[in-house]
């Protein structure tokens, strides 16, 4: 394969991968049913929606609960099931808990208008206009509290296929045990399909465009020198990358409101398509991760200020959240075909990788600067596909990094510009960048026009513009 | 003789009357207002003196309804002593028990039956005996057993008003199933109403 030849497939790889998501899942999360819960606008937890404001990510991190809540705040009382005098009985009884007066479900409705460019690999270009993707996705949230100490999240997915057909998907599935024991928050679980705290803050709280981080959660190891890029030869979101999403089991906790420590366990690299023993695990080792943020100025991460005021504006937490996370992966046993340019037909193992990365958010007035920095690297074996003969072994390395922008031009009214890049393993491959602009408008509180230019600056013939219109009740 | 008789008999009246208006002569109430924070309703707070001079006998039993898979009144205070009817108003059998102090278990009965419980058992004061219920476990309520009667249970504004206390000084106290606070000392002054709020936190 010649360096153009990497060069246009890696391109159509990155441009297919945005579409890929344009269409599929997003994390983000913007859950009414506590909207409903606190009779309290949108705006309380969120800038524009899904993107979170201090208090909303105090609110997440506590177990959906806000912060020094009481019960006047909870303007539906939930339903008893049991009264609180029956945890002195335990274990001669059931331990009470509770469930919501009202059906805490929400909805979550996405329609796009989706124009895409695309450079092809015999050099032609393919263009897309006016896709009017009408729903594009729809999702289904169940949220809430269970009682003292107990909450859960769950999100199904519903997407339409061009030909008809209907792809589910259950995004979300998880319980939280928020400061079981010992003091206020220091220590938090959850288990279940999540998104793991690992990237919140960079992915799911920050994103307001719905197109996904690319560099960090889409990059493909998997490849004779280490990969090439973005999604090439993979599903999309890439599995080895960082994850989106997790099976799994997570602890968390607050530090002196200033300090957030992050620990979990999740399955890992499943077993492919071709499995047939109804695993989602593709070998018996469990991936970890882990992160630490500290954050300096602003509202602590669980919704104290340290006595100094609250500012007026809801979306402004003049402050500064410094972090670092690790991921380790081991796909082990876990084969990826792949062919060479010579027809070879080969099976890849990355028997170890791992992800490590630095993030810093600045909060001033109205402007919100981020940064992530990710380096990865992978353990790869290569297999002959036939004779399952070891060929060659290597630790390829690649590295990713964007920095974004977002400023309120008004409450109902943000603007963001991000760049990002991706230096892939093969180093014959010119490191990707991309640009994107994105304008999002509240419409109404619940309702998000939004418009988004994505473009390749390497190949100005990649690029694309969606138009999306989302309401969430 | 007659008229001597119509004089005798309006100074008596008047004494009468006197003593109807204030039928512990110089007693009076205390009232006042309990914030619960925190709540929507700061009801059921029982107000109370802690301890004043003398042996208090319990008057005619106490009720508590079991109506609506609730118990009715929700906090029922009461003097040391006194027996309480634990009513079914329900079409449902209901069951009463507490796990508090002394223990007990009332069985469960049916529609338009009672059981007696009399609260003699307990030395401390405020003596609190949650009220549960096998059948239905979200069922709660209050029975707060107290050395002497001037007691008030607040209303959804949390205002209450203790009547006939006899001048003295005294400690007033609140008790509430979710809340507390300090006492506070009172005087209470001849035909002289005395008001005392609380703030109660968590």
């Amino acid at each position: 394969m010649t360096r153009l030849e990497r060069t246009r497939r890696v391109v159509a790889g990155a441009v297919l991968v945005c579409l890929a998501l344009a269409v599929t899942e997003s994390t983000a999360l913007a859950v009414p049913a506590f909207a409903r819960k606190y009779q309290t606008s949108c705006q309380t937890c969120h800038i524009v929606f899904p993107k979170l404001n201090a208090f909303g990510e105090a609110f997440r991190l506590r177990g959906y609960r806000m912060p020094a809540e009481t019960e006047e705040m909870v303007k539906e009382p939930p339903v008893s099931l049991g009264a609180p005098a029956y945890k002195r009985l335990w274990p001669q009884a059931v331990w009470p808990g509770a469930i919501s007066s009202h059906t805490p479900l929400a909805v979550n409705v996405k329609l796009a208008d989706v124009n895409t460019s695309s450079l092809n690999e015999d050099g032609t270009v393919t263009s897309v206009k006016n896709d009017l993707q009408f729903p594009q996705e729809v999702n289904v949230f169940g949220a809430g509290t269970l009682g003292d100490h107990v909450s859960y999240l769950s999100e199904i997915t519903f997407g339409e296929g061009s030909d008809g057909s209907v792809a589910v998907e259950l995004e979300h599935a998880s319980i939280h045990f928020d400061s079981p024991f010992g003091p206020e928050d220091l220590f938090h679980f959850r288990l279940g399909k999540f998104a793991p705290n690992l990237a919140d803050g960079f992915q799911e709280m920050w994103i307001s465009t719905d197109a996904g981080i690319d560099s960090l959660f889409n990059y493909n190891p998997i490849g004779f020198n280490g990969g090439t890029g973005l999604g090439a030869d993979a599903v999309s979101p890439n599995p080895i990358s960082l994850p989106t999403l997790v099976r799994g089991i997570e602890a968390y906790g607050i530090i002196r409101h200033r300090a957030l420590w992050v620990a979990g366990i999740a399955n890992g690299v499943g077993p492919g398509s071709n499995d047939t023993t109804g695993r989602f695990d593709g070998n018996n080792a469990k991936d970890v991760y882990a992160r630490f943020d500290y954050k300096i100025g602003g509202m602590g991460f669980d919704g104290d200020m340290g006595g100094h005021p609250i500012p007026d504006k809801n979306w402004q937490d003049n402050s500064l959240r410094l972090g670092v996370f690790a991921y380790r992966g081991d796909a082990s046993g876990i084969n990826f075909p792949f062919t060479t340019d010579s027809g070879l037909m080969t099976n890849i193992q990355d028997v170890h990788f791992q992800r490590t990365g630095i993030y810093a958010s600045l909060f001033t007035g109205d402007l919100n600067v981020f940064s992530v920095y990710l380096h990865g690297s992978d353990s790869l074996q290569v297999f002959d596909a036939g004779t399952a003969a070891l060929l060659s072994t290597g630790v390829p390395d690649y590295h990713a990094w964007f920095t974004q922008a977002d400023y309120l031009l008004y409450p109902w009214l943000q603007a963001g510009l991000r760049y990002e890049t991706v230096t892939p393993a093969d180093r014959s491959v010119p490191t990707l960048k991309t640009g994107v602009a994105n304008l999002s408008a509240l419409i109404r509180a619940n309702v998000k026009a939004m418009v988004e230019y994505q473009r390749d600056l390497r190949q100005g013939k990649n690029h694309s513009l969606n138009a999306v219109l989302r309401f969430a009740f | 003789m007659f008229r001597h008789s119509v004089v005798i008999g309006s100074v008596c009246t008047a004494i009468v009357l006197a003593y109807v208006a204030s039928p512990i002569g110089a007693s009076d109430s205390i009232t006042g207002v309990v914030k619960v924070t925190g709540l929507a309703s700061s009801a059921d707070a029982v107000v109370y003196i802690q301890q004043a001079p003398g042996s208090f006998t319990p008057a005619k039993p106490a009720q508590m309804d079991q109506r609506q898979m609730q118990f009715v009144p929700h906090v029922l205070p009461i003097v040391a002593g006194t027996t309480v009817k634990f009513l079914n108003g329900d079409p449902t059998p209901h069951n009463v028990f507490s796990p508090d102090n002394e223990k007990y278990n009332l069985g469960t009965w049916p529609q338009g039956q009672s059981k007696d419980y009399t609260f003699n058992k307990c030395a401390k004061t405020p003596c609190v005996y949650t009220q549960l219920c096998r059948v239905h476990p979200e069922m709660e309520g209050y029975v707060v057993v107290l050395q002497n009667p001037f007691f008030a249970v607040t209303n959804k504004e949390g205002h209450y008003q203790i009547d006939n206390v006899p001048p003295g000084s005294y400690t007033l106290a609140v008790w509430h199933e979710k809340a507390k606070a300090q006492p506070k000392p009172v005087i209470v002054e001849a035909s002289k109403p005395t008001t005392v709020d609380f703030v109660l936190g968590r």
